[in-house]
């Protein structure tokens, strides 16, 4: 009868063991997904060492942009919430690009220029009732650059960087202009 | 020698213990392994967004028979992929695409019509997706010559996802479905009729 006892507490206290297991790894990766799904408070480290390809088919580092504030907007022709965004991005540009400030585009398309550049050259963005092409530079992105972005695996995904290259925050789904507005001009 | 009452009690630890083992196991793998692979950002890899389960109508297959191979593609909860036909002609279709053993051949390829929904980031226009349980059927034919015994039919199925939010990159998942070819009037029985239908059984 004790055995049977022995055996059933046992059992009970190792459930309870591996209950808690699962509900920390929940908690756990809750908690991961709040710090770095919406924008993290804190820096997230210096901007990466990369080199983009432009639609000229000409090399640009993100290094060459040290000091500027920059919104490296990653995003592709087939990705609609990315292109939802891109007249906001665009009024950005526009509100402060003469204060120290630019939007950079990464596309993020398997098949590069050959889609991008047409894409860029002939969409037409309504920006506060004007038609217009995307006003900031545009360059190509690959598996490689987004491995030293941390890795992306959704679109659009956006990194704000400060004009000494810390990165200061991640935006994972679109952009909310007023908060946008309020985290540049914190930087410029 | 076990004394008979012990035996008892010995048995009743084993059978707690091999319970206690699959319980464990069910919270391990549903805290991890069976859960799609995520970043940092909580999104699920773009490949472990939809699971294929792939049906052959007819087993064995005998030369000189036409048959279908099925793809059934869950698409995890929250995410949609364009349709075959998506709306746009920048989206990316999904499309199954077979690498076919010599002696079969593809008669065509069925797919669903796409659902049309409206999104957050399409207020607009609605776009043509699927979404839950969709089934491809690729129409097959085996030839005179097909090779005898197991074979192997491997396809691509490509497609694009995206949740209300954010597009995950689009993917070429590799999916197979091994199949047994017969000598030509060898009979075949009609295999999966929830998903091929009385047809298969002809």
């Amino acid at each position: 009868m004790k055995m049977r006892a022995a055996a059933y507490v046992l059992f009970l206290a190792l459930l309870v063991v591996a209950a808690s297991f699962y509900g920390w790894k929940s908690r756990a990766a809750f908690r991961k997904w709040q710090a770095a799904g919406g924008a993290s408070t804190s820096s997230l480290g210096n901007e990466p060492d990369v080199t983009f390809a432009n639609l000229q088919g000409q090399s640009e580092t993100l290094a060459s942009l040290k000091g500027k504030v920059v919104l490296v907007n990653f995003w592709a022709t087939w990705c609609d919430p990315c292109k939802e965004e891109i007249p906001g991005l665009m009024e950005l540009q526009e509100k402060y690009a003469g204060r120290g400030f630019t939007v950079l585009g990464v596309a993020m398309d398997d098949d590069g220029k050959s889609v991008v550049q047409p894409f860029v050259q002939k969409t037409q963005f309504d920006v506060g009732g004007r038609s217009m092409n995307i006003n900031y530079p545009i360059v190509l992105g690959d598996d490689d650059v987004a491995t030293k972005f941390g890795g992306l695996f959704g679109f659009p995904v956006s990194f704000l960087i400060s004009r000494d290259g810390k990165v200061e925050k991640k935006y994972l789904g679109e952009l909310t202009e007023d908060e946008m507005e309020k985290e540049i001009e914190g930087l410029l | 020698m076990i004394p008979p009452p012990r035996r008892h009690v010995l048995k009743a630890a084993v059978r707690g213990t091999l319970l206690l083992i699959a319980v464990c196991a069910t919270f391990v793998t549903a805290g991890s392994g069976l859960r799609a692979p995520q970043d940092s950002s909580g999104l699920p890899a773009p490949s472990a967004v939809v699971q294929p389960h792939v049906y052959v109508s007819l087993d064995p297959v005998p030369r000189e028979r036409e048959f279908e191979v099925a793809v059934q593609a869950e698409i995890a909860r929250g995410f949609h992929v364009n349709s075959h036909t998506p709306s746009e002609m920048y989206l990316i279709p999904t499309t199954l695409t077979p690498n076919l053993p010599a002696g079969i051949r593809l008669d065509g390829t069925i797919y669903p019509p796409g659902q049309l929904e409206k999104f957050p980031f399409s207020p607009g226009e609605p776009l043509s997706v699927y979404t839950g349980r969709v089934t491809m059927r690729l129409k097959l034919s085996a030839d005179a010559h097909a090779p005898l015994g197991a074979t192997a039919i491997r396809m691509t199925l490509r497609y694009q996802a995206c949740n209300s939010t954010t597009c995950l990159p689009p993917v070429n998942l590799p999916v197979s479905v091994r199949l047994e070819m017969a000598a030509a009037g060898t009979q075949g029985r009609a295999a999966h009729p929830e998903i091929f239908g009385a047809a298969s059984a002809k």
